[in-house]
C-alpha cells in the first residue's frame, strides 16, 4: 500500500514519537508495503474479535461514558413530565418515579453528578494532554480538536456512501461524527448547566447581570433547558444510538463503551491513520496483521506488487 | 331482628345533629322535588336536607337570618337573594356582642377588582360573589375532636360537652388553616379566568370604556400553568406559589385574597413598586432585577416577542439537526449496506453480504 502523504506523516510522526528501532521501522515499513492498495478489501478480510481488539478508551474515559449514560437518561426521564405536563402520560410517569416531590430532588441530585462527571473528564483530558506533550508523544491530530480535514473527511465520506468514490477517506482516531457529537455533548452540559442553575439560582443570576439583560437572560434560559434537552434526546435517539448500535457492522451493539476496544476492522476502516499509530506501538498487532494476510488471497497480488515495485526500484538505481 | 335493624341505625342517625326547624321551612322544602324550571331551561331545586345542613357552618343560623325578605309562610317567589353582609340576628360575635355579620370581609370584597352587587345583570353577574368561592362547608364527621382530658377540663367550667366539643373544633380548624390547595386555588381562579368566552367579554368592555387591562389578563392561567409555579402546582407540590401568594398580601392574607387589585393599583402585590417584596416572600435575595423576571412567560407573539423569536430560531436549528442527521445516517446505511455489511450478530466481521460494489470478503 502506498501511503497517502497525510498518512506517510502520521506515521513517522508516532514512529518519531515512540523512539522506533531501525529494526522496527522496517518491519512497519515492510508490512505495509505489503497492505493491499485497496482498503476496502483489507478491513473486510481482517480477524476481528467483537469485544474488541485495540486499546481506545481509558476505564477513565469508560467511566465518565457510563456517569453520563446514566445521569442523561435519568434527568431526561425526570424532566420530560415537567417540559410535556398537559401529556396524558406525564402525570402517571411522574408518579411512578416517585411523585414531583421526589423526581425534583433525583434530577437536582443527578445533576449535580452530571456535573462532576464534566469536572471529572476535563480534568482528564487536561493532564492526559499534560502527561502527552512531556513524555513527547502528543499530536493534535489525535485529539478531539476539529481540523480542516474533518470537513474534507465529511465529505469524502458522503460520496463514497453515494458510490461516487471508491474509498472511504483515511480518518484519524476521532472522525468527523465523533467530533460532531462531542461538542455538541460539551455545547449541551454547557448549556443545561448554566441554564438549570438559573432556575435553582433565579436571584443570583438575576443580580450579577446587567440590569437590561436579567429578564432576557432568564427568558432565554427558560426555553434553552427544555429544546436543549429535547434535541440532546432526539440526537441520541437517531444518531447516537444509531450509529453504536443500529448501523450495518455495528449491529446489534459495539463493545467499546465496556472494553475500551475497537474492532480491527473498524479500526482500519473508520481510524486507519490510528490504527498506523497502532502498528507502531503494539508489536503484536505487526505480526497478527501479517498472520492474517497471508491467509488471504490478495496477499499473493501484493507480494506480486511487492515484487514489481522493489523491481523498479532496482530498474530506477541501474 | 327488627329490633336489631332499628338499633344499629341509633348510633349512624346519632352522629349527625338534629336541625331545628323553628321557622317551619321544612314543612315544603323537605320534599326532595322541591324543584322549579328556570326560563333558560335549568332545573333549580330548592330542597333541604336537615341531616346534612345541620352539619355545616351555618348550622346554627336560623333559615329567616339570611333570607331576610322571607315574610310570611308560604312565601313569594324570591327575587332578592341572600346577601352575605346581612347581620345574623340570632348570632352573637362573642367579641363585640354584637350581632354576627360578614360585613367587614364583605366590604373588603366589595371594594375590590372583583366586587359586585348581589343582584347584577350582564357583564357584571361575570364576577364572583361570595358563593362563588365559598360553599356552606360541611363537619368531617371523621375530624378529630378534643381529647377526653381536654373535655373533661373544659366542661368543669363550660359544662356542656357539646358546647366545649364545637367550639374545640371552631377554634382548631382555624388554627389548622383549612383553606383551599395551592392546586385547588389555581383551579378556582381558572373557572373563571380560563373561561375564553368569559375573558373575551371583559376584553371587548374595557376596549370600549377605554379602559386598560393587565397585558396577561387574557392569558393568565396558560401562562401560570407553563411556569414553574404552575407545573409543580399542578404536580401537586405544595410550595410554589400559586396565584394567590403572589396577587394578594401574605400580611394579611385571609382579608387580602377578598380584595384583589390589579397590578396597575398601588396597592396591589404585583404593583411595579411592590414587586419585589412580593417575591421576596419566596425568593429571599430577589432584586429590582428580579423582579424583572416575568412569572407568566409565554412565546407568543404580541406577549413574549423576544422568546417567541428564540423559540422560532430553536425550533429551525432543531429541525434542520434532526433531518440532517437521519439524512446522514440514511446515506450511511444506504452505503454500507451496498458495500456488503450484513444487519447480524456479529461472528467476526459484519462484511458478510455480497457487496454491489465488487469487492467481497474472501473468505
Amino acid at each position: 500500500m502506498k501511503l497517502s502523504e497525510e498518512a506517510r506523516d502520521v506515521l513517522e510522526t508516532s514512529m518519531r514519537q515512540n523512539k522506533v528501532s531501525e529494526k522496527d521501522r522496517n518491519e512497519i515499513e515492510n508490512l505495509i508495503v505489503t497492505l493491499p492498495d485497496d482498503r476496502v478489501l483489507l478491513y473486510k478480510n481482517v480477524v476481528s474479535n467483537p469485544i474488541g481488539d485495540l486499546e481506545r478508551y481509558s476505564i477513565h474515559i469508560r467511566l465518565q461514558h457510563m456517569l453520563t449514560f446514566v445521569t442523561f437518561l435519568t434527568l431526561a426521564f425526570t424532566g420530560l413530565p415537567i417540559l410535556f405536563f398537559n401529556a396524558f402520560w406525564a402525570e402517571p410517569f411522574n408518579s411512578f418515579l416517585g411523585g414531583i416531590e421526589i423526581t425534583r430532588i433525583i434530577h437536582r441530585t443527578i445533576a449535580v453528578i452530571m456535573i462532576f462527571t464534566m469536572i471529572y473528564h476535563i480534568l482528564t483530558i487536561t493532564l492526559g494532554t499534560l502527561v502527552r506533550k512531556k513524555v513527547g508523544k502528543f499530536d493534535i491530530r489525535r485529539t478531539m480538536i476539529p481540523l480542516k480535514k474533518d470537513v474534507y473527511d465529511f465529505r469524502d465520506d458522503i460520496l463514497y456512501f453515494a458510490g461516487m468514490r471508491d474509498q472511504r477517506p483515511v480518518m484519524d482516531k476521532f472522525m468527523y461524527k465523533q467530533k460532531i457529537h462531542y461538542f455538541a455533548a460539551a455545547f449541551g452540559n454547557t448549556v443545561m448547566i448554566v441554564s438549570g442553575s438559573s432556575f435553582l439560582f433565579p436571584e443570583i443570576w438575576a443580580s450579577i447581570l446587567p440590569e437590561a439583560y436579567a429578564a432576557y437572560f432568564q427568558e432565554l434560559m427558560r426555553l434553552s433547558h427544555p429544546h436543549e434537552a429535547l434535541l440532546a434526546l432526539l440526537v441520541i435517539a437517531f444518531w447516537h444510538w444509531y450509529n453504536v448500535h443500529l448501523a450495518p457492522g455495528r449491529f446489534p451493539m459495539q463493545w467499546t463503551f465496556l472494553s475500551g476496544k475497537i474492532t480491527r476492522e473498524h479500526q482500519i476502516e473508520e481510524h486507519f491513520l490510528e490504527y498506523l499509530r497502532n502498528l507502531v506501538e503494539v508489536p503484536e498487532e505487526r505480526q497478527l496483521l501479517r498472520d492474517m494476510l497471508e491467509s488471504r488471497e490478495f496477499v499473493v497480488e501484493s507480494e506480486a506488487l511487492l515484487n514489481d515495485l522493489l523491481a523498479t526500484d532496482e530498474e530506477g538505481g541501474r | 331482628m327488627f329490633a336489631l335493624f332499628i338499633l344499629a341505625l341509633i348510633p349512624l342517625r346519632s352522629a349527625y345533629a338534629v336541625f331545628d326547624d323553628d321557622e317551619a321551612c321544612l314543612l315544603c322544602h323537605k320534599y326532595p322535588r322541591m324543584t322549579r324550571v328556570t326560563e333558560e331551561g335549568a332545573i333549580r331545586s330548592y330542597y333541604v336536607m336537615p341531616e346534612v345542613y345541620a352539619n355545616t357552618v351555618h348550622r346554627n343560623v336560623p333559615c329567616r337570618d339570611c333570607h331576610t325578605y322571607i315574610k310570611e309562610l308560604p312565601h313569594k317567589p324570591v327575587k332578592e337573594g341572600v346577601r352575605c353582609d346581612t347581620e345574623c340576628h340570632s348570632i352573637k360575635n362573642p367579641a363585640t356582642g354584637k350581632p354576627f355579620s360578614h360585613e367587614v370581609i364583605y366590604n373588603a370584597y366589595r371594594d375590590s377588582v372583583h366586587g359586585r352587587d348581589k343582584n347584577v345583570e350582564g357583564i357584571e353577574s361575570d364576577k364572583p360573589y361570595c358563593v362563588t368561592c365559598h360553599t356552606n362547608p360541611i363537619y368531617d364527621p371523621n375530624e378529630a375532636g378534643p381529647p377526653e382530658h381536654v373535655i373533661g377540663r373544659c366542661v368543669l367550667c363550660h359544662e356542656n360537652e357539646k358546647f366545649v366539643v364545637q367550639w374545640y373544633k371552631h377554634t382548631s380548624r382555624r388554627i389548622r388553616e383549612v383553606k383551599r390547595s395551592p392546586a385547588e386555588i389555581v383551579q378556582l381562579c381558572a373557572s373563571c379566568h380560563d373561561d375564553k368566552k368569559l375573558v373575551k367579554r371583559h376584553m371587548d368592555q374595557a376596549e370600549k370604556e377605554g379602559r386598560e387591562l393587565g397585558r396577561k389578563f387574557p392569558i393568565a392561567v396558560k401562562s401560570y400553568n407553563e411556569s414553574f409555579h404552575g407545573k409543580l402546582t399542578n404536580y401537586g407540590y405544595q410550595d410554589a406559589a400559586n396565584c394567590l401568594d403572589c396577587h394578594a398580601e401574605s400580611d394579611n392574607y385571609y382579608k387580602s385574597v377578598h380584595e384583589i387589585r390589579p397590578s396597575r393599583d398601588p396597592l396591589s402585590p404585583v404593583h411595579l413598586n411592590n414587586k419585589v417584596e412580593t417575591c421576596r416572600q419566596c425568593h429571599r435575595l430577589a432584586d429590582t432585577n428580579y423582579a424583572q423576571l416575568d412569572p407568566h412567560p409565554t412565546a407568543l407573539p404580541g406577549d413574549g416577542e423576544f422568546r417567541h423569536m428564540a423559540e422560532f430560531i430553536y425550533h429551525i436549528i432543531s429541525v434542520i439537526t434532526i433531518i440532517g442527521l437521519v439524512g446522514l445516517s440514511m446515506i450511511e446505511t444506504y452505503g454500507r449496506r451496498r458495500d456488503g455489511v450484513a444487519f447480524r450478530l456479529k461472528q467476526g466481521t459484519s462484511w458478510r453480504r455480497k457487496s454491489k460494489r465488487g469487492r467481497d470478503r474472501v473468505i
